[in-house]
């Protein structure tokens, strides 16, 4: 039975133009989306390799004047700007902590769109005002991108229920399924063999879409071909589960029009509705913060150390910083005050920003459990880790800043107490920031929660095959 | 060939088919006469375990077709009243497919072969069976028969909707079938073709095989006069 | 004769069980998202009033202080929400909900929603626009795909054909009977929604007429979503052909279109990054007047014209504070550079825009989109028109803290205003643009909407030249 099935499904679809169809189709869009995707990376990186050579341009400008001071030579730059003061170098002279594109990155946008990749920790102001947040249009975040992802969690689903949706009834109201039930076969293994078949199709069909966009975009197989296998293993646990959907409802329900409106409607509450519900209950569950109210807190605590650090520095100094120089010595005793005062704010406000990060984090991680509740959820976190859009990865990110931020202030503030300038052999131990990617969920893991949807799905559908055949509601 | 003892249906309250006894040996065309709902193709999908009886038991080849569902397909051959095949598929490829699911392996000039014994003509062969009329998918119907070399053909209003000379050439078939030995059960409403193709006839009301004899134990008259005396005790 | 198509119409969409379960599902949904987001919107709202107060008691009770230093402690001033947005968010999820005002930097808005939440909530949100916008197409999908196909596979136009009914009274029979659940559900929806805003006092402005056009432009666009259902539905040949094509218009116009416009507005007129923008600006800064450096090249400038103005040979003989007098043209000056690198952004934006009415060709919800948020005052401009009042409002500040300076003290001096001074300076306000301005600005969506409409019901009348 298996072969004439393959072969005869095969025959027909051709036939029918579905396969040419499809592949047309799956093709087109696919590689806009990816060709979308690519283009967005390659910003990234153009944006990165203008931000560095300027740094290094910079940098080289720094070393020369250095060497020259360091020399006794004359130099053409104002006395309250020379790198020899540490803090001069701390300010002016910023390493650039970026987020890079992994090579997955151009699947999925991600939260990509809504942060910054660069940003350039200094030594005067806090690390609460950092701004992570990229400039974008807001309307182009609400309507959001059309990458890779949004073909295989949105599209792909529908292509499966516009291709299969009536695979049983159709024969049913055709009226085949009664000479089909009356050869000596079982009606359940004909019809899973080919929902088996179409499976087999679509996958083969999209993984070789995938791998000609891969290849149009120039990903390099040779070092990435585990996380392009991730991205397969998950994509093919998808179609499967849309597709033991489609069997589930053939058998359940049994008529093209309304099979039709069901898978829709499973579509909608799978994609939407789920994902809705979940982001709102984990606002019941750990309401996020109001940051309006935060901001007021910090306001509170703001003004309160004001006072405190108006007895170890005057204000306008506070706010100024970079006009405490102005003949050639350095001031060291201004500097250690300065950062007195910077400790000073630093350390009152921490508990309170502490108290909202944790808040932000549990309802991240609250969320991250819940996930598991639809297989769309799961693809979409999935396909954001492989990339590094997550979530998890930009909240990592400004983390790391923040650390790198300290190390950074660290590296100076040694120099200011022992009242030593800063010198050109010390630029190469300069701190540099590194994004260390964070701990994510195992993608076989995650594609053995969407089989087991599947499975379940399968048995329920087989459990109903038999009450119905019972029943002779099947045939008839 | 085919053997019911008391096949009972019920749905809920409703009786569809009560205590049917019948027996169809080999070379016998049975006919099946009644109204719409007296249970005759209650009794063809009960035969083909479509549904399942509520009591009794029903034998193909002495095989028992609750139990052994599956076995008794492979002997029987089933043609519901509007046979629908794949229609982009061809009547060659059609046989193909449905032989070939259920585990038959044969050969194009075999296929055709069977084709040509169904009387389907030669030019046909190979034409998609959206362009065949309901005669020409019968006669496919019937070369699978041929194939599977089917001890049993259930057959449901084969020649309703029919032109006269399709119907004819359909009972013709029939007959040849028969000859090979092959027991058949046929659901209908024309007590003309009943009479002219059937070795025996039974009429059907609301369930129940109220009459059974040889077809030439009975004049057309008569057979027309009995059924129209049957379906009148309804009024009563 | 139409109140018998409709009659009979509706009579088999309520005995159709898919429906029965759909609406009452839909309905669930939207008593839940209208909860949902009344009780966000009353949160937010009572946080915003307390934090703007918070912020006014500690801005007044800085003390005695200099005021550059007042100028440096700065204002946040907050986005109030409004009280439309409890039907359509639009993009607040998007935008920063408060601004830091101090001396020198604009500042962007910040915190936004979307920043806190995660990737999960890019799916949608239970909000009332989703359900508005998305899921009551789909009733409409559901209702009508068959409209047509129903009577032909079930024989039964043939019969109404021959009892010469004139094509144009079916179309109007099945158009309008198709509507109904449609109408009853978003009439229901604006009527507990006007409940509620009238209930709520003192927030906001809130007017009624807003909310009628609202309730005006989702019609036309279920009107026109009915056109195109029926349209498909009098053309195909199947019911389900029909349905497939309905679905495939509800993914191309709800969903992929408005990507697609997005990532062509994003390629062919793309925003700086943040980094690249915030550089440009410095850079422009670093070649201007800096108010607090008196050795700058366009300070020395501006020293000897305000000498030559006044006719005197110091700056210790104005009869002002000259380094307050600098600082704030500075901050003009500044002003200026910022004003003019946001009006790029804006710009493009503009651009960006032109790229959306382009594919509102292929979707009706994209004008309909953003005709919406924008009457609901949450589209971008309003955004943008509140960071530009705040802007404003920065500008006006530092003139009142270096006025004061200027005023008060002389050039060289240690000053310190006194503790009441800062209750002196007005409070922000922010008014949202008026509804006749926002029509105005919406004119060419409103045309883009009407032609959808007058096009789809044009051609669903011209085919049913067959019926």
């Amino acid at each position: 039975m298996f072969l004439y099935n393959f072969k005869y499904e095969l025959k027909s679809l051709l036939r029918s133009k579905w396969l040419f169809l499809l592949s047309t189709i799956l093709l087109i869009v696919m590689l806009f989306a990816g060709y979308n995707g690519k283009q967005k990376v390659n910003k990234r990186i153009e944006d990165f390799s203008k931000i560095t050579a300027q740094t290094e341009e910079r940098d080289a400008v720094m070393l020369h004047v250095l060497d020259s001071l360091e020399k006794g030579l004359e130099v053409n730059m104002s006395n309250n700007l020379l790198p020899n003061n540490p803090m001069n170098v701390g300010y002016r002279y910023p390493k650039v902590a970026a987020l890079q594109p992994k090579p997955l990155t151009f699947i999925s946008v991600g939260q990509s769109d809504l942060f910054t990749h660069t940003v350039q920790p200094k030594i005067y102001g806090d690390n609460f005002s950092y701004n992570y947040s990229e400039l974008s249009s807001p309307v182009q975040l609400l309507f959001g991108s059309f990458d890779i992802a949004f073909v295989i969690i949105y599209i792909l689903p529908l292509i499966i229920i516009a291709f299969s949706y009536n695979i049983l009834s159709k024969e049913k109201e055709y009226g085949s399924i009664k000479l089909l039930a009356s050869q000596p076969i079982s009606i359940y293994s004909w019809l899973l063999q080919k929902v088996t078949f179409r499976f087999f199709w679509l996958t083969l069909i999209t993984s070789v879409v995938l791998l000609i966009t891969f290849i149009i975009n120039g990903f390099d197989f040779g070092d990435n071909m585990g996380a392009f296998l991730s991205l397969i293993m998950i994509t093919t646990a998808y179609i499967l589960f849309w597709f033991a959907i489609v069997l589930a409802i053939n058998i359940f329900i049994g008529n093209s029009a309304k099979n039709a409106v069901s898978l829709l409607g499973i579509w909608v509450f799978v994609i939407l509705i789920i994902p809705a519900t979940v982001s709102q209950l984990a606002n019941l569950a750990y309401p996020i913060p109001s940051r309006t109210k935060m901001l007021a807190e910090v306001r509170n605590v703001k003004k309160e150390i004001a006072e405190k650090q108006d007895k170890i520095l005057d204000n306008y100094l506070r706010d100024h910083p970079e006009y405490a120089s102005t003949g050639k010595e350095i001031n060291y005793s201004f500097w250690h005050r300065y950062i007195a005062s910077q400790n000073l704010a630093e350390a009152e406000l921490k508990p309170l920003l502490a108290s909202y990060t944790e808040q932000i984090e549990n309802q991240q991680s609250w969320i991250e459990n819940w996930q598991y509740i639809s297989p769309a959820v799961i693809v979409q976190q999935s396909f954001n880790n492989l990339a590094g859009t997550s979530s998890a990865h930009y909240q990592e990110y400004k983390k790391q800043v923040v650390a790198f931020s300290v190390k950074w202030k660290d590296f100076f503030t040694p120099l200011l107490y022992k009242s030593q300038p800063f010198r050109k052999k010390m630029y190469k131990n300069l701190p540099m920031f590194e994004y260390q990617q964070p701990k994510i969920a195992s993608m076989t893991f995650n594609a053995f929660i969407i089989l087991f949807f599947s499975a379940l799905i399968l048995t329920f559908s087989w459990l109903f095959f038999n009450k119905k055949s019972e029943k002779g509601t099947l045939i008839n | 060939m085919i053997k019911t003892t008391n096949l009972t249906k019920k749905y809920g309250d409703f009786i569809a088919l009560k205590n049917l006894n019948l027996e169809i040996k080999q070379g016998e065309i049975f006919c099946l006469l009644g109204a719409n709902g007296a249970g005759k193709s209650t009794t063809i999908n009960l035969l083909l375990n479509f549904i399942a009886p509520t009591s009794g038991q029903a034998f193909i080849n002495d095989t028992d077709v609750v139990k052994n569902a599956k076995k008794t397909k492979s002997f029987l051959t089933y043609i519901p009243e509007n046979l629908m095949l794949y229609p982009t598929l061809s009547a060659v490829e059609n046989l193909d497919y449905f032989l070939g699911i259920g585990g038959g392996k044969f050969y194009k000039p075999e296929l055709e072969a069977f084709l040509e014994e169904a009387g389907l003509q030669k030019e046909a062969h190979h034409k998609r069976i959206q362009f065949f009329s309901k005669g020409m998918r019968q006669k496919v119907g019937i070369a699978l028969a041929i194939a599977k070399d089917a001890k049993v053909l259930l057959l449901d209003e084969p020649t309703s909707g029919l032109d006269p000379k399709s119907s004819n050439e359909f009972g013709e078939l029939l007959k040849k079938m028969r000859k090979n030995n092959v027991a058949i059960l046929m659901a209908t409403h024309d007590i003309f073709r009943a009479k002219e193709i059937g070795t025996h006839i039974g009429i059907m009301k609301q369930g129940e095989l109220k009459h059974s004899f040889a077809t030439d134990q009975i004049s057309l008259q008569d057979l027309e006069k009995l059924y129209l005396e049957t379906m009148n005790l309804n009024e009563v | 004769m139409i109140f018998q198509i409709i009659k009979k119409e509706v009579q088999e969409i309520l005995r159709d069980g898919r429906f029965k379960i759909s609406f009452f599902i839909v309905l669930f949904l939207l008593v839940a998202s209208v909860f949902i987001t009344s009780k966000q919107y009353s949160s937010i709202n009572e946080q915003y009033d307390s934090a703007e107060k918070n912020e006014r008691t500690v801005w007044e009770s800085q003390g005695a202080k200099n005021p550059h230093s007042a100028a440096h402690f700065g204002n946040y001033v907050f986005k109030p929400k409004l009280p439309l947005s409890l039907l359509d968010q639009g993009v607040d999820k998007y935008t920063g909900i408060s601004i830091f005002l101090e001396a020198h930097n604009r500042n962007q808005a910040q915190y936004s929603t979307a920043t806190d939440q995660t990737a999960l909530s890019r799916f949608g949100e239970l909000t009332p626009d989703f359900i508005l916008f998305f899921i009551i197409p789909l009733i409409i999908i559901l209702v009508g795909y068959n409209s047509f196909t129903k009577e032909i596979e079930g024989r039964t136009f043939y019969i109404i054909k021959s009892q010469g009914v004139d094509g144009w009274k079916l179309v109007i029979g099945k158009w309008i009977a198709a509507l109904i659940p449609t109408l009853i559900i978003t009439t229901l929806l604006f009527l507990i929604a006007g409940i509620i805003l009238s209930n709520i006092k003192g927030f906001g402005v809130f007017s009624w007429s807003s909310f009628g056009i609202l309730y005006l432009i989702y019609l036309i666009y279920y009107f026109i979503f009915t056109n195109v259902i029926l349209l498909i539905s009098s053309i195909s040949k199947k019911s389900g052909i029909a349905l497939v094509s309905s679905l495939t218009f509800w993914v191309l116009a709800c969903f992929i279109a408005p990507k697609i416009a997005s990532n062509i507005a994003d390629s062919k007129y793309p925003y700086p990054t943040q980094q690249e923008f915030s550089e440009n600006i410095a850079k422009e800064k670093s070649e201007g007047l800096d108010g607090h450096n008196p050795w700058n090249q366009k300070s020395k400038e501006l020293e000897e014209k305000v000498l030559k103005e006044h006719n005197v040979n110091s700056v210790n003989d104005l009869p002002f504070n000259y380094s307050a007098y600098r600082m704030q043209k500075s901050e003009e000056y500044q002003a200026e550079i910022y004003a003019k690198h946001y009006k790029k952004l804006k710009n493009q934006f503009k651009k960006q825009s032109s790229i959306y009415k382009t594919l509102a060709v292929i979707s009706p919800f994209l004008p309909a989109r953003f005709l919406s948020m924008s009457i609901a005052n949450t589209d971008y401009q309003s955004h943008i028109n509140f960071s530009d009042a705040a802007e404003d409002y920065r500008i006006k500040t530092q003139a009142f803290l270096n006025g004061n300076t200027e005023k008060n003290s002389k050039i060289g001096e240690r000053y310190v205003a006194s503790a009441d001074t800062w209750k002196d300076l007005p409070r922000f306000e922010y008014t949202p643009a008026s509804l006749s301005e926002k029509l105005n600005e919406n004119t060419s969506n409103f045309v883009i909407l009407f032609l959808w409409f007058s096009v789809t019901g044009g051609l669903l009348f011209l085919t049913n030249k067959n019926y």
